[in-house]
């Protein structure tokens, strides 16, 4: 398709400390077998984009890790392919890139460089499901500078403060803009992923640098809502929003509802992918308990799991309760030990008859490699 | 185009039609049939040569190889696509003046020797396609140059009384082969071959050629080349593998191998030598509220609403409420509607299973295996 991706890893990761504290957030797990980036990436692959790159900011080698040469999005080309960008130093711009515009200045070189008539930009938080070759329609018809994604949702005012909220004319164009308000009630919520023409981004990008804006939320779409194009595409389907480790927790519990996981892994425009790690199938032992649950290969269960999301190469040992939890790759439960309510991180280890309790509005967070 | 030399050249042999497997081969050769939750026969091969450090294979294909062809594609997932070597299909094909299938397990190789010359290789290994075992042949060939061998043949110990449907081989103290015979009925040792051969290229070279004139020749390996070889007196070995090792070549072989993977006796497919396969990209498995999950192996993508014991479950499986599986195998994307019940069958791929139907006889019947082939629906009535 004749357009180019520009991934954003971590443009919002204030709130996310515990899971972003060493890795990006692009590269935070995920529905058992995911990485935040594969609902990104598989959304652009699905749609036919074969050329894109990823803006990171920080932490960003487990990102390069998992994305690799890109081979399991079929992504390894000789023409476009992806590349990742890490953070890019130029003239007197040091430091960590300030704000998206900031961050695409910094590649202004790829994108000039690029033959795509239309550019799509998307963040990693939001997990949707969409072709954008119906974006891209319709940003035609409309001949809008911008088209903005958008999900109806209600908010209440602690998650509010993440989201950029759009109001709509009756021909679906923005005539106000509200970046990250407190606030609560229905609102049309922007998916932070927008499609615009190629020729356009530049010019936005130029004048960010006469003019040294930084910010493409606040100096672009807040500021200019009226002297602009900017349109909305309604987006219907499964929405997730990560932007805290409660949202975290409940948005990947929401995968144990099968309505849910029809919608975001079997849907129309075609399976996630993600890197392949050859595992093999998961053992379940003469006493493993498990019930209403998601677990990826590679993991050996002795006891008993519910209402819980087990990552790759995880053992539960025997008699170990796991209930309401997410525990990620190579996390190991020994003999006995309880758990309701906990997020492990990658290779955690809960040792002997062990108990943990977290709450459900406040789920207990275990670190990386940590042994309890 | 020149390749550079490798001191190792793999001829794997995927052309065999497994006749006795029945439905589950009638389609699809050996090699490629389903094994494991989310395996192919041949991911194991393949596998223990690239962790072996063997990077240029040639796959020998005659039978049926489309769904071999599509699986093995550019060999990506075995990290087999490689600048130098890399995996290669070699079927059957046409001369000036000649063409022939594939005769025997020699014919095959002996057609091929351009392929393995343009490598320049001392060695040539030669595996088959039908075997799940987990072997580093790279301690084959150490014990190959060890012995400065012309060939070395891989045994295992079997039970006498299963020694007579194998080729069985005596060997002196230094492990040098002094006896062989194809199926003995009254075998002179346990030492079953594998079907795993190290040659010196050259050497095999001249027997393939001198085995080729032969008119009586039934161009195999086992049955000529190798007796040939012995009566010349070259020095051949025998080389003694321990660990598991079994033939899928029947109904109840194949069935007993998966049977294998569950508990803590036969194989177990986690570890560092890691078995690689090509699969498709799917979602974690779902277990649901109402459903038992006891001594099984289940693979990505598997939707479980029933119970499920004692059974290897592929990925893509759907089985839906109140659904009893025992005893089984059940391969990628079946669907086990409601209600149903399954005992001691093995289920093929792509297959459906009606609501409400009983299929097979519960283990302790001593029945017979049920085998439903890929893609029928089985519906009150009958398969269709």
């Amino acid at each position: 398709m004749n357009a180019l991706g520009i991934i954003f890893s971590d443009m919002q990761d204030w709130n996310m400390t515990e899971l972003a504290s060493h890795r990006s957030v692009a590269a935070i797990p995920f529905g058992g077998r995911y990485r935040l980036v594969d609902f990104t990436l598989s959304n652009m692959v699905n749609s036919g984009i074969d050329k894109m790159c990823i803006i990171t900011k920080s932490n960003y080698r487990s990102l390069m890790e998992h994305v690799g040469s890109g081979k399991d999005w079929d992504l390894s080309r000789k023409k476009g392919g992806i590349l990742i960008f890490p953070p890019y130093a130029l003239g007197e711009n040091h430091g960590l890139f300030q704000g998206r515009l900031d961050a695409l200045k910094r590649v202004l070189d790829y994108i000039s460089s690029s033959k795509e008539k239309y550019v799509i930009m998307s963040d990693c938080d939001m997990l949707y499901n969409i072709n954008y070759k119906d974006v891209i329609r319709y940003h035609e018809e409309k001949n809008s500078d911008i088209t903005a994604v958008y999900t109806t949702a209600n908010l209440n005012r602690s998650n509010s403060i993440h989201k950029i909220l759009y109001e709509f004319d009756s021909s679906k164009r923005a005539d106000d803009i509200l970046v990250y308000p407190i606030t609560s009630g229905v609102h049309n919520v922007g998916l932070n992923t927008w499609v615009m023409n190629k020729d356009f981004l530049e010019s936005i990008i130029y004048d960010a640098i006469a003019r040294n804006y930084k910010d493409f939320s606040i100096d672009v779409l807040a500021k200019k809502v009226h002297s602009l194009r900017i349109y909305g595409y309604e987006y219907t389907g499964y929405f997730a929003h990560i932007d805290s480790l409660q949202s975290y927790y409940d948005n990947s519990l929401g995968l144990l509802n099968m309505e849910n996981q029809q919608r975001l892994f079997y849907s129309q425009t075609g399976p996630i992918y993600t890197k392949t790690k050859d595992s093999a199938p998961t053992k379940y032992c003469r006493d493993a308990n498990v019930k209403n649950s998601l677990l990826a290969s590679g993991c050996i269960i002795e006891g008993a799991v519910e209402n819980s999301i087990i990552f790759r190469g995880v053992t539960i040992g025997k008699n170990a309760v796991v209930k309401n939890s997410i525990i990620m790759q190579h996390g190991v439960i020994e003999e006995g030990a309880r758990l309701d309510s906990i997020i492990t991180d990658t290779y955690a280890r809960v040792t002997r008859d062990r108990v943990l309790l977290g709450y459900s509005n406040c789920p207990f967070f275990i670190k990386k490699y940590s042994v309890i | 185009m020149k390749s550079a030399k490798k001191e190792c050249v793999v001829m794997l042999l995927a052309g065999g039609q497994g006749s006795r497997l029945g439905a589950l081969t009638k389609k699809l050769a050996k090699p490629s049939v389903p094994y494991g939750g989310k395996y192919r026969i041949i991911d194991f091969p393949l596998s223990n040569c690239v962790n072996s450090g063997l990077d240029t294979i040639g796959v020998l294909t005659q039978y049926q190889p489309l769904i071999l062809n599509s699986y093995i594609g550019d060999g990506k997932s075995w990290d087999l696509d490689r600048m130098n070597g890399g995996i290669q299909i070699l079927p059957p094909y046409q001369r000036v003046g000649d063409s022939e299938w594939y005769s025997g397990t020699a014919n095959a190789i002996y057609q091929n020797m351009d392929f393995i010359d343009q490598y320049n290789p001392e060695y040539v290994l030669v595996l088959s396609g039908d075997h799940i075992y987990k072997m580093d042949y790279s301690l084959m060939i150490k014990f190959h140059k060890e012995k400065s061998a012309d060939c070395t043949i891989s045994v295992i110990d079997v039970p006498v009384r299963e020694a007579s449907r194998f080729g069985i081989l005596s060997s002196d103290d230094e492990g040098r082969i002094t006896d062989f015979e194809e199926k003995p009925k009254k075998p002179r040792s346990t030492k079953a071959s594998m079907g795993i051969y190290v040659f010196n290229w050259n050497k095999l070279k001249e027997y393939l050629k001198i085995d080729n004139k032969n008119p009586k020749s039934t161009r195999d390996f086992g049955k000529d080349v190798i007796p040939l070889m012995l009566s010349a007196g070259e020095k051949m070995y025998s080389y003694e593998f321990k660990g598991y090792w079994k033939d899928v070549g029947t109904i109840d072989s194949l069935w007993q191998a998966n049977m294998d993977l569950l508990g803590n006796s036969g194989l177990d497919l986690s570890g560092d030598w890691v078995i690689y396969s090509r699969h498709t990209e799917r979602p974690p498995q779902y277990i649901s509220s109402n459903s038992s999950v006891k001594n099984s192996i289940v693979s990505e993508g598997a939707v479980i609403l029933g119970s499920v014991e004692n059974s290897v479950i592929f990925s893509g499986v759907k089985i839906e409420e109140n659904v009893v599986v025992k005893d089984s195998v059940i391969m990628a994307d079946v669907q086990i509607r409601e209600n149903s019940v399954i005992n001691y069958s093995i289920i093929d791929e792509s297959v459906i299973i009606e609501a409400n139907l009983k299929v097979g006889t519960p283990i302790d019947k001593n029945p017979d295996i049920t085998v439903i082939p890929r893609e029928s629906i089985v519906r009150t009535g009958g398969v269709k």
